[in-house]
């Protein structure tokens, strides 16, 4: 198999009607903001025959019309974009605040105790610094938010709860993700926010876009 | 809308969708979608051109019968009825003008996995009121099409080099059968030569999903994903359906054998670009 690193990106049909830039084969950081970064720049200016630009954790999704659009020409300007600099745009930040355990986060004291710390322990190592968003998905307004230090990583929970509020504050895998709608789970419930990344009223329904930076404060 | 973590959604069948439309002189994209469950309705008042396709289901206008697919002019107090017949999963009902509908996100599609769109995001109940407003089009009769036999046409997908050639192989050759556990989410399959009994939990990052994409679940089920998949996906996926065989792939009844067919991106542009409407 090839092999796929963030300077050696793989297109690759997803269907017919679609194109993956895959910037890895697994999550890490160089990956995602290597995503992130070329999702912007073609975002700037899409080749002609693009109608969707998503990105993901380590990849781009784009969708094209078959029946207009010639895949090998979209792909030729792709290789063109992904030799350029992928264009940083600034991220915004934002502060979330959260009320850790209790019946919002019914999970906090076992995580806490399964990482050798005590619930305020945890909690002051989990906001001490902000943490990207990674991206959006699984669900509408869904963020996933990384990357936790290595003493931070847990693996998800055996069982899913069938339903989880939105709101809720998600931890597993060296990452906090956070339900904007209700959501079936089988992340550890630390906490639940009142911020609410998804309304489908306005547009864009969505206010964190890959790459912002996130602050956690307990309240 | 992906990049919000919210999929397309919209007909399983988008051409008999599109058909009916035709047939209806729709001036936009609303419609209702039902399944095997049928669909009852009266016109309370007014008059309008009413069409209907996708199946093989069974039609009454008070009580007389009349042929599917087709069309008709309802007036007030008509009441239609529609049952399931001999095939399709999925028929569709359009009417001349538009369906009174608030879009959401740019689209009228109701997503009930999201809970976005239509009515509240749900699926119609007895009692729902809705309104049919503007002139319609002048209908128009659509290009009957030649139905479909044989295997499905895909491409290899994201993560075929995941599976061993026996594997691929043996996929292309196996019957699949449908099962019941088919939504708009998706058509799990029963894979009764054990293609992937040997299916390994692998662990992948999550990468964007399409509608066709054919997942392979850690205890070995196939699953095809529908126009309401999750955005992202973490399991393998050894292929994806061909866009012009989705449509014919989404009407097919439980507990039917299917197989598989390799074809390749050119050849399924092709395809598309040869179909009807």
């Amino acid at each position: 198999m090839a092999f796929i690193a963030p300077d050696r990106p793989m297109i690759v049909p997803l269907g017919d009607s679609g194109i993956l830039v895959r910037f890895g084969e697994q999550l890490d950081d160089a990956a995602n903001r290597a995503a992130i970064g070329f999702a912007d720049s073609v975002l700037q200016s899409p080749p002609a025959g693009v109608e969707e630009v998503v990105p993901s954790l380590v990849s781009v999704f784009l969708r094209y019309d078959p029946m207009q659009s010639d895949f090998g020409g979209i792909c030729g300007e792709l290789r063109l974009r992904l030799t350029g600099r992928p264009s940083a745009h600034s991220p915004n930040t934002h502060i979330i605040e959260v009320r850790f355990g209790g019946a919002d986060g019914p999970d906090l004291e076992a995580v806490a105790a399964e990482l050798g710390l005590d619930a305020p322990g945890f909690i002051a190592r989990h906001n001490a610094l902000p943490l990207r968003v990674l991206t959006t998905g699984f669900a509408p307004g869904f963020v996933y938010c990384g990357f936790h230090p290595e003493g931070l990583v847990l693996p998800r929970r055996q069982s899913v709860r069938p339903m989880v509020p939105a709101g809720s504050v998600l931890f597993a895998a060296g990452q906090t993700a956070i339900a904007a709608t209700d959501i079936p789970t089988g992340w550890h419930v630390i906490g639940r926010t009142a911020f609410r990344n998804f309304d489908p009223l306005t547009d864009p329904p969505t206010q964190l876009r890959a790459g912002d930076l996130l602050t956690f404060r307990a309240i | 809308m992906l990049s919000h973590g919210v999929s397309a959604s919209g007909p399983m069948d988008r051409r008999s969708f599109a058909r009916a439309g035709q047939w209806a002189g729709a001036t936009d994209g609303t419609g209702i979608e039902f399944t095997m469950a049928g669909l009852a309705l009266t016109l309370v008042e007014g008059e309008v051109f009413a069409a209907w396709d996708g199946g093989e289901f069974s039609v009454n206008l008070n009580a007389g019968r009349l042929d599917w697919p087709g069309y008709t002019r309802l007036a007030p107090g008509d009441r239609l009825e529609i049952s399931a017949g001999p095939g399709g999963n999925y028929g569709y009902l359009r009417f001349g003008g538009k369906l009174n509908l608030v879009p959401v996100l740019g689209s009228v599609a109701t997503s009930t996995r999201a809970r976005l769109g239509g009515l509240s995001g749900r699926t119609l109940a007895a009692g729902d009121v809705l309104e049919i407003v503007g002139v319609g089009a002048a209908p128009r009769s659509p290009q009957m099409e030649t139905r479909e036999e044989g295997p499905i046409r895909f491409l290899w997908g994201l993560h075929a080099e995941l599976f061993s050639a026996e594997v691929r192989q043996a996929f292309v050759a196996a019957k699949f059968r449908t099962s019941t556990a088919m939504d708009r989410m998706g058509v799990r399959l029963g894979d009764e030569s054990g293609v992937f009994s040997a299916a390994r939990v692998l662990s992948l990052v999550s990468d964007p999903v399409v509608a066709g994409d054919i997942q392979i679940l850690g205890d070995g089920t196939p699953i095809v994903l529908m126009r309401d998949h999750q955005p992202t996906g973490g399991y393998p996926r050894i292929g994806t359906v061909i866009t012009a065989d989705l449509d014919r792939f989404a009407q097919i009844r439980p507990n039917r054998e299917i197989s598989f067919a390799p074809v390749s991106l050119d050849h399924a542009h092709r395809i598309l670009r040869s179909q009807t409407p």
